[in-house]
C-alpha cells in the first residue's frame, strides 16, 4: 500500500506540465550560468597564475638584498588562487583581496590583502549569481508548487476520503506523498549536477579532486534538506488552508518573504557595515607602540659612536606605512636598502651598519608582534562581528541557512578565505624564523647585494591547501542540522494538523 | 464596464492578498524611508565637507598667484549625491563619487578617473539593499500577476464567466473591466505605501526634497504604474489561454522568475563574461609609450635651445603631457564605460532591468549619471583652462609661457572670478537617455495587451 501511494504520487507530479517546464527553465539557467561561472573562474585561474609569475619575476629583478624584498615596493608577494567550487557558491571569493605582502613588520590578514584581477571594476554594479543562487530561487518554487495541493487538493476532489477508506494510517499517508515529492524534486536537481559536470569536464583548467565531489556531495545534502524544507513548508500551508486557491497564494507570499524579501529588508534594517569608527582608540595604541620603537632606535643610533655621525643615512632609507582604516602604522626609518655596490668610503661602517640591523630586524618583529595583538581583536570587532551578526540575522530565512551552509562546503566563506591568511601568517612566521636560524638580520646582505644577490629559492616557499573536508563539514553542520531540525519540527506540526484534521 | 471593475474590486479588495500586500509592501517602504532618513544627512554632510574643502584649496591657490591655478587646477570634483537615492541605489557604494585633479609634479594638472571602490574590507554578507527598483520590480510585479492569474481562468472555473459573457456585454468591455479592476486593487496598497513612505521622508528635517525631485518622483511612479500593467497584461494574457488558474500561476511564476530574477543577472554576466578586458596594465602601457616618445622628441629640443626658447619649449611640453595623460585615462574611462553599457544593453529584454535603467535614470543615479558627472566635469575642466588663458593674456607684465613658472603671470586673482564646478542634472536630459527604454516598456504593454485581447476573443468558454 505504502508503495503503491508513493507510485501514485510520483505519477501525479511527473506528468504534469509545470513539472517539465520547471525543469526545462532550471536547466536553461543553470547551463547558461555553469557556462559563464566557468569562463570567470577559468579567467582568474589565469590571472592567478599571471599574478605569480610576475610576483616571482618581481622579487628576482628587483629585490637584490633582503630588506628590499621585506619592505620595498617590489617585494615578497604571496597569492590567493581562485577556488574552483565557487561556481557553486561565489561567497567572498570573488570579492576579497587576493594579493597579500610578506613582511616582517606586520601580521597580514584580509584587510591588508590587495587585488591582481586584470577585469573591469565597474561590473561589479552588476549583480552575478553562481548555481547556489538558482537552485535557492528555482528548487525552492518547485517545492512548493508540487506542495501546495498536496493536501488541500484532495481534500477538494474527495480522494482523500477514498485513501482513507483503505486500512492506512494518516502518517503513513503522508510519508508517501513526502516521498513521492522529494524523488520527483531530486531529478531537477539532478539533472542539473549532471549538466554541471559534462561543462566542468569540458574545461581543461578545471580538476576537481576526490575532496572536491565529496564537497559538493555536501552542497547537494544541503539542498536536499533546503528543498525538502520548502516542500514541508508548503505542505503544511496545504493542510492547513485546506483549499488549494488559498495555499496557492500564502504559498507564494511565503516563498516571496522567505527568499526574496527578508534577507534584503533585514540587512537594510539593521546596518551591518563595518564600525569604522571604533577604530581610532586601537589605531592610536598601534601608532604609539611605533613610535617608542622609533625613539628606541634613534636612541641606538646616538649611541653608537659611528652612525650617529650621520652620513650614512643617505643609502640606507624606510618606509612610513599609515593606513589607519587596516590598523597599520609603521615608521621605520634606516630599515632597507639595495645597495649595489659599497665604496671604500663606506667600508668602515659596514659592521657598525650590521651590528644596528642585528638589533633593529628582531626589534621591528617584536613591535609588530606586539601590535599584532592589539590589531587582531580590534580587526575582530570592526569588520569581523558586523559581519557575523548580519550573517546570523538572515539565518532566520531558510535561504540564508542554505546559503551559508553551502558556503562553507565549498570553502568560499569567511573561514575558508581566513584558512589562505592563516597560511600567509604562517609563512611569514617561517621566514622570520629562517631570518633568525642564519641570522640574516645580522648578515651583509641584508641591505647590501655588493657581494652577490640573494638566492630566492633557498628561502622556505609558501604553499597553500585548502582546508580538508573534515573541516569543511565541521563548519557546515551547525546550519545543517538547523535545517534538519526545521524539517522534522515541520513534519511533526503537519503531521498533528493533518491527523487532527476531518475528512 | 464599470460594474465589472467595481466587482472585480471589491473581489479583490476583500481577499486575502490584498491583506498580504498591504501590509508587505508597507513593510517594505517603511524600511526604506527610515534607511533613507538614517543614511542620507550622513551622505550629504560628507559631500559637503569634501566640496568645501576642495573649495578652500581653491581660493589659496588663486590667492597666490595665477600661475599656482593653472599648475595645480581646480582640486578634487565631487559628484552630488542624489535625493532620491531611496528610489535606485544604483550601485552607488560601488561608483567612485569623484574624479581627481592631480598636479602633475612639476607639469599641469590633468583629470583622473579613480577606478571603482570595490569594498574589499566588508566580510560581511552581500545583499541589496531594498530600494523602489526593489520594491518595484521584484514585489510588485509578483503581486500583480498574483492578483491577475485567476482573473479569467478562475471564473471559467467557475462557471461565473459564462453567465457574465450572457449578458450583451462584449468581450474586451468584459477584458477592461477586469484589467481596470486589478489595476485598481494593486495600485491601492503601492499608492498606501508610496505615500507612507513619502510622508516619512519629507517630514523628516534632514532631508529636503526640491520640486524637481517631485517632478522626477510623479515620472518615477507614472513608469512604476506602467511597468505594473505589463504584468497585470502577462497575467490576463495566461490567463486567458490556460484552462486551469493553479496551471496559470505556475507558467507565470516560471516566467516571472526566469525574466525578473535571473535574467538580467545571467545576460549581463554572459555579456561581461566574453567581453574582451583591457586591464590597468595594458592601459598604463600605453600611457607610458606615448610619454616616452614625447619624451624623446623633446629632451632633444632642450639640449638645442637657449633660454627663452627653453623655457617655451618646457611649457609646451608640460602642456602636451597633460594633454595625452588627461586623453588616455578619458579614453580608458569610456572603454570601461561602454563595456558595461553594453552588457547593459544586452538585459534590456528584461522588464526588470529596463525598470531599473529607468529608475536609475530620473533618480539620477547608476552609471549613466556617473558618466553624465564625469562629462560635466571634462567641460568645467575646460571652462577652467580657458579661464586660465583669458587671465593670463590680460596680465601685460606676463612673458605669456604656459606651463613654466618664469613665464607666467604671479599676480594674485580674485577667487569670486574662478569658475565653480557645478554638477547639474537636467531632466530633460535624462528624459532623452531614457526615451528608448520607456519606448520598449510601452511596447511591451501594448503587445501583451493586444495579446491578452487576442486570446480572450478566441477563447472558448
Amino acid at each position: 500500500m505504502f508503495l503503491t501511494l508513493i507510485r501514485r504520487e510520483l505519477l501525479d507530479n511527473l506528468m504534469t506540465f509545470r513539472f517539465a517546464a520547471a525543469v526545462v527553465i532550471m536547466l536553461l539557467l543553470v547551463v547558461a550560468n555553469t557556462v559563464v561561472l566557468i569562463n570567470d573562474y577559468e579567467q582568474r585561474l589565469a590571472d592567478y597564475n599571471t599574478a605569480v609569475k610576475t610576483h616571482r619575476q618581481e622579487l628576482w629583478q628587483e629585490s637584490k638584498t633582503y630588506s628590499y624584498a621585506m619592505l620595498g615596493s617590489w617585494g615578497m608577494h604571496v597569492d590567493r588562487p581562485p577556488n574552483p567550487l565557487s561556481i557553486f557558491n561565489t561567497g567572498l571569493d570573488k570579492r576579497l583581496g587576493n594579493k597579500i605582502r610578506v613582511s616582517h613588520t606586520f601580521t597580514p590578514t584580509i584587510w591588508d590583502a590587495k587585488k591582481y584581477a586584470a577585469d573591469n571594476p565597474l561590473f561589479n554594479i552588476l549583480t552575478s549569481i553562481d548555481i547556489v543562487l538558482i537552485f535557492q530561487g528555482i528548487l525552492s518554487l518547485l517545492a512548493l508548487i508540487f506542495a501546495y495541493d498536496a493536501i488541500a487538493g484532495e481534500y477538494e476532489h474527495g480522494t482523500l476520503r477514498l485513501v482513507l477508506t483503505h486500512p492506512v494510517g494518516r502518517g503513513v499517508i503522508l510519508l508517501a506523498k513526502y516521498i513521492g515529492a522529494m524523488v520527483c524534486l531530486l531529478v531537477p536537481l539532478v539533472m542539473s549536477l549532471l549538466l554541471m559536470f559534462i561543462l566542468l569536464t569540458t574545461s581543461a583548467m578545471i580538476s576537481l579532486n576526490t575532496d572536491d565531489f565529496l564537497r559538493i556531495g555536501g552542497i547537494v545534502l544541503t539542498s536536499l534538506a533546503y528543498l525538502s524544507l520548502f516542500y514541508l513548508i508548503g505542505m503544511l500551508i496545504s493542510a492547513i488552508t485546506r483549499r488549494t486557491s488559498t495555499a496557492l497564494i500564502l504559498s507564494m507570499f511565503v516563498w516571496g518573504f522567505l527568499v526574496l524579501v527578508y534577507p534584503n529588508i533585514i540587512l537594510t534594517a539593521v546596518d551591518t557595515a563595518p564600525r569604522t569608527d571604533t577604530e581610532s582608540a586601537a589605531y592610536h595604541q598601534v601608532k604609539r607602540i611605533w613610535e617608542e620603537f622609533e625613539r628606541e632606535s634613534e636612541q641606538f643610533l646616538r649611541n653608537d659612536p659611528v652612525l650617529s655621525a650621520e652620513g650614512w643615512g643617505n643609502y640606507i632609507y624606510g618606509a612610513i606605512s599609515d593606513v589607519p582604516s587596516r590598523l597599520v602604522f609603521h615608521s621605520i626609518r634606516r630599515a632597507s636598502s639595495d645597495l649595489e655596490t659599497i665604496d671604500a668610503e663606506f667600508e668602515p661602517y659596514v659592521p657598525h651598519v650590521q651590528n644596528y640591523f642585528r638589533s633593529f630586524g628582531p626589534l621591528t618583529v617584536n613591535t609588530a608582534e606586539r601590535t599584532w595583538l592589539i590589531r587582531k581583536p580590534a580587526l575582530e570587532t570592526i569588520y569581523v562581528q558586523p559581519a557575523n551578526r548580519g550573517r546570523m540575522l538572515l539565518k532566520f530565512s531558510p535561504a540564508g541557512l542554505y546559503d551559508t551552509a553551502t558556503e562553507a562546503w565549498a570553502g568560499t566563506d569567511l573561514n575558508g578565505i581566513q584558512d589562505f591568511f592563516t597560511a600567509a601568517q604562517r609563512y611569514r612566521q617561517a621566514i622570520i624564523n629562517y631570518f633568525h636560524d642564519e641570522k640574516i638580520f645580522a648578515s651583509r646582505q641584508w641591505f647590501s647585494a655588493d657581494q652577490r644577490a640573494v638566492d630566492w629559492d633557498t628561502l622556505p616557499q609558501f604553499s597553500f591547501q585548502r582546508s580538508d573536508i573534515g573541516i569543511n563539514a565541521k563548519r557546515a553542520v551547525s546550519d545543517l542540522f538547523l535545517l534538519f531540525m526545521m524539517n522534522v519540527f515541520l513534519f511533526i506540526a503537519i503531521f498533528l494538523v493533518f491527523i487532527k484534521s476531518e475528512v | 464596464m464599470w460594474h465589472i471593475t467595481k466587482r472585480e474590486l471589491y473581489n479583490n479588495l476583500n481577499s486575502l492578498r490584498f491583506a498580504l500586500t498591504t501590509v508587505l509592501l508597507l513593510a517594505l517602504m517603511v524600511t526604506n524611508a527610515v534607511r533613507h532618513i538614517r543614511e542620507h544627512p550622513k551622505r550629504v554632510q560628507k559631500y559637503h565637507d569634501a566640496v568645501t574643502a576642495s573649495m578652500n584649496q581653491l581660493t589659496a591657490r588663486a590667492d597666490a598667484s595665477l600661475y599656482a591655478l593653472a599648475h595645480e587646477g581646480p582640486g578634487t570634483l565631487y559628484k552630488k549625491p542624489s535625493p532620491l537615492h531611496f528610489c535606485a541605489a544604483g550601485g552607488e557604494t560601488l561608483l567612485p563619487d569623484r574624479v581627481d585633479a592631480p598636479s602633475g609634479g612639476r607639469g599641469f594638472w590633468s583629470l583622473k578617473y579613480p577606478d571603482a571602490n570595490i569594498n574589499m574590507k566588508n566580510v560581511g554578507p552581500d545583499v541589496s539593499q531594498i530600494d523602489w527598483t526593489f520594491i518595484i520590480g521584484y514585489v510588485l510585479s509578483l503581486i500583480a500577476l498574483l492578483f491577475t492569474f485567476d482573473a479569467i481562468s478562475g471564473e471559467r472555473e467557475h462557471g461565473t464567466l459564462r453567465l457574465t459573457l450572457a449578458n450583451a456585454i462584449p468581450r474586451h468591455t468584459v477584458l477592461i473591466g477586469k484589467f481596470l479592476g486589478a489595476l485598481i486593487s494593486t495600485t491601492i496598497p503601492f499608492m498606501l505605501a508610496v505615500l507612507v513612505n513619502l510622508l516619512m521622508i519629507s517630514t523628516a528635517s534632514e532631508v529636503h526634497l526640491n520640486t524637481e525631485a517631485w517632478g522626477r518622483l510623479g515620472i518615477i511612479l507614472f513608469i512604476a504604474l506602467l511597468y505594473t500593467c505589463l504584468f497585470l497584461a502577462l497575467g490576463l494574457l495566461v490567463s486567458a489561454r490556460v484552462q486551469r488558474s493553479a496551471v496559470s500561476l505556475v507558467i507565470l511564476l516560471l516566467a516571472w522568475v526566469t525574466f525578473v530574477v535571473f535574467m538580467p543577472s545571467t545576460l549581463a554576466s554572459l555579456a561581461s563574461g566574453f567581453s574582451s578586458s583591457m586591464s590597468r596594465h595594458e592601459y598604463f602601457d600605453r600611457y607610458g609609450q606615448s610619454y616616452h616618445k614625447l619624451r624623446r622628441t623633446w629632451r632633444y629640443a632642450w639640449y638645442q635651445s637657449n633660454d627663452e626658447e627653453m623655457l617655451r619649449i618646457r611649457g609646451e611640453w608640460h602642456t602636451k603631457i597633460a594633454v595625452r595623460g588627461e586623453r588616455v585615462a578619458g579614453e580608458y574611462l569610456t572603454f570601461k564605460i561602454n563595456q558595461v553599457q553594453r552588457a547593459r544593453a544586452i538585459t534590456r529584454i528584461s522588464p526588470a532591468a529596463l525598470l531599473q535603467h529607468l529608475l536609475e535614470a530620473f533618480a539620477g543615479t547608476g552609471l549613466d549619471r556617473y558618466q553624465q558627472f564625469t562629462e560635466n566635469a571634462q567641460r568645467y575642466a575646460r571652462e577652467y583652462r580657458e579661464f586660465v588663458v583669458d587671465m593670463e593674456r590680460g596680465d601685460p607684465d606676463s612673458r605669456h609661457i604656459m606651463g613654466v613658472r618664469e613665464g607666467m603671470s604671479q599676480k594674485p586673482v580674485n577667487p569670486e572670478a574662478v569658475p565653480r564646478f557645478e554638477d547639474t542634472r537636467n531632466i530633460s536630459k535624462d528624459f532623452n537617455t531614457a526615451a528608448m527604454e520607456l519606448l520598449l516598456l510601452t511596447l511591451f504593454v501594448v503587445i501583451l495587451l493586444a495579446g491578452a485581447y487576442l486570446a480572450f476573443v478566441r477563447v472558448e468558454i
